[in-house]
């Protein structure tokens, strides 16, 4: 008994010192760039590095202004991601629905199509999307960095995952009553799927924060630059202020980490609320 | 005092307000209820409702607005390179259409362009260059490397933050899920600095502990893994908390079960949690197989493809062809075989963890 009770003691040591460990693994470079956005750019470059934070903050902010309005840029990635995401839940939660709750011709194949397209590498769908673009003249405009994925497919795939777990018996109840599909849809199946929209929501806002090479492509003006087009613009200066970019980045983590402390509970909660078994 | 019974006044008056309107509205209802038409418009609605499931063209009109945009942006883009990858894609003349310059990045797409048909000639072409089997390799070395290194640490820190005798269990997911709020080019930059041979953080710390300084930036070897650090670094806390989710759909009586049979801990992972936890288990397999696969900026920041091409990417070499070299067909060319390779290694995966 004695001993088993040292083993378990033993046991909790481990599996704390590991989470632990990995917490600091995880924020040494989060804390490094905080810490490399408060110095002046001389004290930067030092060897050893520092490790404690320094007063210049606003300085390199005052400076990227200059160089980069980088609010406006935040406020562009911002638009952009909440437009998306929004129009994209729309879309997944209404497809979604379908191939869960209906039964129709071609259904199964026209779903796995969709789920085909999840191993496209996006960044390979530019040139044709960007030549598209042309021709509508949507070139320098947020709808072309919007549209083409907000037919997402891991969205419907999540939805239609989760919409299953709905009970046919609760719409069949409310289709007595007299109610239409598309009362059903948002009256009854939406409500319930709270935390799965919320979940789906972190994903459908990180996939456009993290585009890169295509809103490169299509965006022009510095007024209309994203986050990550704004930040390559910064290192693509003849001389490379790494302060200004590191306060870019210390910035730019802001909507992120705060779209992610309100949702993260819904998150673990929804993402699995239907199941994956099948 | 007369204002306490002003107050009483009307907070009565409200009341009595309320109810009023209560038996109102319930009588309009009875008296609605009664009409006799009404519940033939009731019925006649059912009746509607009860034939619209077996009417396909609700469905329809759920998927139509995800079709449309699907359909324009998604499925013609890939049509057209398919379409693409026969032809030789020849810029012609001075002019561009499009044309950036951003120091190491660099994006031209010529405006004259003439297509030549090819049939399989940029398939041939493709196998038989030196550098797309380069591309190839370093991507499955990462791949090889980077998902199950990742996907491991997750486990174990799923496992971990959902033992019962774990405490702050909210502040240790979110600090380190928090890596993944980072963004894509600034946490690149951010490794770049940090994995600098001479000034970096990470060899000061190691000379610390007296171990000589690591060229993780400038040797084939070091590059790779620094790679595969810094995409691990980013994704894992992501994966721990879908982990976590499943985790928490396991029922606690299966454990309970376990435990009277006699199992100890490492039999109630192999044989409650391991099956129970597949599917997600699978599905955070398969998405992180496509993720490493698509792998792009994290090289193309941290290392540039460099040194001697070690860390180069397919999707980096696609990348280069397409809008460096303009070999737009070939390029399309290999998207497609990219495309295919994994589309075939998704499926092999399923058919491997989705048995039963």
């Amino acid at each position: 008994m004695r001993d088993q009770r040292r083993k378990d003691a033993v046991w909790r040591f481990l599996t704390y010192a590991f989470v632990i460990t990995m917490v600091v693994v995880m924020m040494v470079p989060l804390y490094w760039m905080l810490v490399a956005a408060t110095l002046p750019q001389e004290q930067f470059l030092q060897f050893p590095p520092r490790l404690i934070p320094g007063t210049a903050f606003l300085d390199n902010f005052a400076a990227l202004q200059e160089r980069l309005d980088f609010v406006r840029t935040i406020r562009n990635s911002v638009f952009i991601a909440v437009v998306y995401t929004l129009l994209s839940l729309v879309l997944c939660s209404m497809g979604g629905f379908a191939f869960a709750k209906y039964e129709f011709k071609y259904k199964e194949p026209i779903f796995y199509t969709i789920l085909a397209t999840l191993v496209l590498p996006i960044q390979l769908l530019v040139i044709p999307l960007f030549l598209l673009m042309a021709q509508l003249d949507w070139t320098n405009t947020f709808r072309a960095i919007i549209l083409p994925w907000a037919a997402n497919p891991i969205g419907i795939f999540l939805m239609r995952q989760n919409m299953k777990s709905i009970p046919d018996a609760l719409l069949e109840s409310a289709r007595m009553d007299g109610a239409t599909e598309f009362q059903i849809f948002y009256r009854i199946a939406l409500p319930t799927m709270r935390s799965s929209l919320a979940a789906l929501a972190i994903i459908l806002f990180l996939f456009q924060w993290d585009l890169f090479l295509y809103p490169l492509v299509i965006l022009e003006s510095a007024d209309m630059y994203t986050i990550p087009i704004g930040l390559a613009q910064l290192t693509g200066f003849q001389r490379i202020y790494y302060d200004q970019i590191m306060v870019a980045a210390t910035l730019a983590i802001v909507p992120m980490v705060v779209l992610f402390l309100v949702l993260q509970k819904q998150f673990v909660s929804g993402i699995l609320a239907g199941s994956l078994k099948e | 005092m007369a204002t306490s019974d002003e107050t009483n006044d009307r907070v009565e008056q409200t009341y009595r307000r309320r109810a009023r309107a209560r038996i109102q509205s319930v009588g309009r209802r009875l008296r609605r209820a009664a009409r006799p038409g009404w519940d033939r418009v009731r019925f006649a609605r059912q009746d509607l409702t009860a034939a619209m499931p077996a009417l396909p063209r609700v469905a329809y009109l759920f998927i139509a607005p995800f079709f449309v945009l699907f359909g324009l942006f998604l499925a013609f883009p890939v049509f057209y390179t398919l379409y693409l990858s026969f032809f030789e894609y020849q810029g012609v003349g001075e002019g561009s259409l499009f044309w950036i310059d951003l120091g190491p990045l660099y994006v031209e797409i010529p405006q004259i362009a003439q297509l030549n048909f090819v049939g399989l000639g940029n398939y041939a072409r493709l196998l038989g260059n030196d550098l797309f089997w380069q591309s190839m390799f370093n991507t499955s070395y990462i791949l090889a490397v980077q998902v199950p290194l990742m996907i491991g640490l997750a486990l174990a820190l799923a496992l971990a933050l959902n033992a019962s005798f774990m405490r702050l269990k909210g502040v240790f997911r979110t600090a380190i899920a928090l890596p993944v709020s980072a963004n894509l080019v600034a946490y690149s930059t951010v490794f770049l600095l940090l994995f600098n041979e001479q000034l970096g953080f990470l060899n000061y710390v190691l000379s610390g502990v007296g171990l000589g300084p690591i060229p993780w930036l400038t040797s084939e070897f070091w590059a790779r893994n620094t790679i595969i650090a810094a995409v691990t670094w980013r994704w894992t806390g992501y994966n721990m908390i879908i982990l976590l989710a499943g985790l928490q759909t396991i029922p606690q009586q299966l454990y309970e079960a376990a435990e009277i049979d006699g199992a100890n801990r490492w039999e109630k992972f192999r044989y409650v949690t391991l099956p129970q936890l597949k599917p997600v288990l699978l599905f955070v397999v398969v998405l992180s197989t496509i993720g490493t696969f698509k792998l792009f900026a994290e090289p193309y920041v941290i290392t540039g493809g460099g040194p001697t091409n070690a860390t180069i990417t397919i999707v980096q070499y696609i990348y280069r062809q397409a809008f460096v070299n303009f070999n737009l067909g070939y390029a399309s060319a290999l998207t497609v075989v990219f495309v295919v390779v994994v589309s075939i290694f998704s499926i092999i995966q399923i058919k491997l963890g989705g048995e039963d």
